[in-house]
């Protein structure tokens, strides 16, 4: 029998024919005789099949073991955070499209679990569920560094575009954490939560109208309010007697060291406006502060104003004493008045009395030569962020840098100044064998 | 370099970044020895050596690639990097100074006003972004001047870009977008 289909190595031809040698299947060329394939593999295909072995043998794939675990974790973290079912499918979607991705495909177990949490933290954010990384890194026990990369990349790459939380939204999901209703500590340290977190929220309002929250990490600031809240709700001897170390054994929770920081700035802004109150006879300090802290939150905008409206007032008389004595610029002209005319038309929103607009419509013509330091405008209002209100000299060093090209004659003395004279080169390193050697005895 | 607008926005640049090869195998302990002013770094394999009339921080590899850091100019960190290649000369190498190129400029600038970053982050969305928690900046990056800027709630802004040039673009591109989302000073 001969097999048209196959064609000899040799000489190419067709006629190629089933033979037994010695009872040995082959298949012989009948032009060149050479032999084409023998054996068992005799009625095999020359050259190979056209499906590999890999592919006949391969069973359905299944996925990596890795893999189910994450989802089983994502599902176990929605869990534990008490999140809808719709939140948890979309977390576990996320999680399979990350995880497939190449650069997340051979990382370290460690960076997986992380990206779970970024999956479920995600996810809280584009269904507009409040949740901070703070507490995302605390389920996790991981490092928040490596949760910020990991949480940027896995976005970049999945191209989500993720809502900011702002604090006030997350604050309340903060304070359940902390242990302070009846049941779990004695009377007189024990607080409604929905009392305490309402007033927590308040104060975190306060302070992000006053320029403590922006650009901090919430949780600390949060403990302060919650903390402050507490002292205010009950001020009494005892409360205010508590440090944040005790208040935080207590709630069960763990202490921020800047949380410290955060209640002495908080504190400050209340005895700002704690001035303001028209019936208090004694002077504010931030120790007698507390009692007033619920007034100061009920009536919080019409306290700002005018505390606001003090701290103009107070600065325009300065600024007309100063111009007197100084030359006009024209940059801080354009500042001065501009400054003097947001003053003069709030004062003029707030003011009843005609005679006191005119007066100041005065003052901002003398305004207008007054000098100020220009860019910095932590100085001219009340409450500012501490990096302006310290801001930082830059050198003025441009005017002498000026005729700088590049091109110029360096001279040799000059270099020389960074070269060793032999001798001294000799000496330094004798001192170093030195050195080296009595470091080694 | 002033924007568009009525008042004069100071760029102040604080660091300029460049390299240049010197075209020669440098012996690096012979520098150590030598120079003064110098630090040398073994584990590493190079050497760090201080300039002080242009205040210039050079990192000497003994392949011949010297990177400079700390200029204010772009002409001063040429400047720099000259007298460092001369300075190398006098200790007995061959150098030629060749291939300089400027890398990174940075440089920082105030805005009179606050900015409310979130409203920003949102007109400007996949350009912009916003992560309170992880750092208070928000980051523009433009692409086809290859600059990033660093936008603070203060009204500072830091801009980082290949030169001179591309910044104060930068910084002309970004003002209207900033002036849009600004914060009234108090509240």
């Amino acid at each position: 029998m001969s097999h048209a289909a196959l064609r000899c190595p040799a000489c190419g031809s067709s006629n190629v024919e089933d033979d037994a040698l010695y009872s040995q299947a082959q298949m012989v060329c009948v032009d060149c005789g050479s032999v084409v394939s023998e054996g068992v593999l005799a009625n095999d295909p020359v050259g190979g099949t056209d499906v590999s072995y890999r592919q006949t043998t391969a069973v359905t794939k299944k996925p990596c073991h890795n893999l189910l675990k994450g989802l089983q974790r994502v599902k176990a973290m929605c869990r534990i955070l008490g999140v809808n079912s719709e939140i948890e499918e979309l977390s576990q979607t996320y999680y399979n499209q990350a995880y497939q991705h190449q650069s997340f495909i051979k990382v370290s177990l460690q960076k997986k679990e992380v990206l779970a949490g970024c999956c479920v933290l995600v996810s809280c954010r584009v269904r507009n569920w409040p949740i901070s990384m703070g507490t995302i890194s605390c389920l996790l026990d991981a490092d928040p560094t490596l949760l910020g990369a990991v949480y940027l990349e896995m976005v970049k790459i999945l191209q989500i575009e993720a809502p900011i939380v702002g604090i006030t939204d997350v604050m309340e999901a903060h304070c359940q954490e902390y242990k302070l209703s009846p049941s779990h500590v004695p009377e007189e340290f024990a607080e409604d939560p929905r009392d305490l977190s309402k007033h927590a929220v308040a104060l975190v309002e306060l302070a992000a109208d006053t320029w403590i929250v922006t650009g901090r990490r919430p949780v600390p600031i949060m403990m302060a309010a919650i903390y402050l809240a507490w002292q205010s709700l009950n001020p009494s001897k005892q409360r205010l007697k508590f440090t944040l170390d005790k208040f935080c054994q207590l709630a069960k929770v763990k202490k921020q060291v800047r949380a410290l920081k955060r209640i002495t700035e908080i504190k400050e802004v209340l005895c700002k406006l704690g001035k303001e109150i028209p019936w208090l006879e004694t002077t504010v300090t931030p120790e007698n502060v507390m009692m007033q802290v619920k007034d100061i939150l009920e009536f919080k905008y019409a306290l700002l104003r005018k505390a606001l409206r003090t701290h103009e007032d107070a600065l325009l008389p300065e600024c007309q004493t100063s111009c007197d004595n100084s030359q006009t610029e024209d940059n801080t002209d354009a500042a001065c008045s501009e400054q003097c005319e947001q003053s003069t038309e709030k004062a003029e929103q707030t003011s009843d009395e005609d005679g006191n607009s005119r007066a100041e419509s005065e003052q901002q013509d003398s305004g207008q030569e007054c000098q100020d330091t220009e860019p910095n405008w932590g100085k001219r209002v009340l409450f500012a962020p501490p990096c302006v209100v310290h801001a930082k000299r830059r050198r003025v060093e441009q005017s002498r840098m000026k005729d700088v090209t590049g091109d110029e004659e360096i001279s040799d003395s000059e270099i020389d100044s960074y070269i060793r004279t032999p001798q001294e080169t000799r000496d330094f390193a004798l001192t170093q064998k030195i050195l080296s050697e009595r470091e080694k005895s | 370099m002033d924007s568009s607008n009525d008042d004069a926005l100071d760029i102040i640049v604080s660091n300029v970044v460049a390299t240049f090869r010197t075209r020669c195998h440098l012996n690096l302990r012979t520098i150590a020895l030598e120079g003064t002013n110098v630090i040398y770094k073994p584990e590493v394999g190079k050497v760090l050596m201080k300039l002080r009339k242009p205040k210039i921080t050079a990192s000497i590899w003994s392949s011949g690639k010297i990177i400079c850091t700390g200029a204010t100019s772009e002409d001063e960190a040429k400047q720099g990097a000259r007298r460092l290649a001369r300075c190398l000369q006098k200790l007995g190498f061959k150098v030629r100074f060749s291939a300089f190129k400027v890398v990174n400029v940075l440089a920082v600038c105030s805005m009179p006003f606050a900015i409310h970053l979130i409203d920003f982050t949102k007109n400007n969305r996949p350009i912009a972004s916003y992560e309170p928690e992880l750092h208070p900046a928000a980051t523009y990056r433009i692409k086809n001047l290859k600059a990033t800027i660093q936008v603070f709630s203060t009204g500072s802004i830091t801009v980082t870009g290949p030169n001179v040039q591309n910044v104060a673009t930068a910084v002309e591109q970004v003002y209207p977008l900033l002036f849009e989302c600004q914060k009234p000073l108090c509240e």
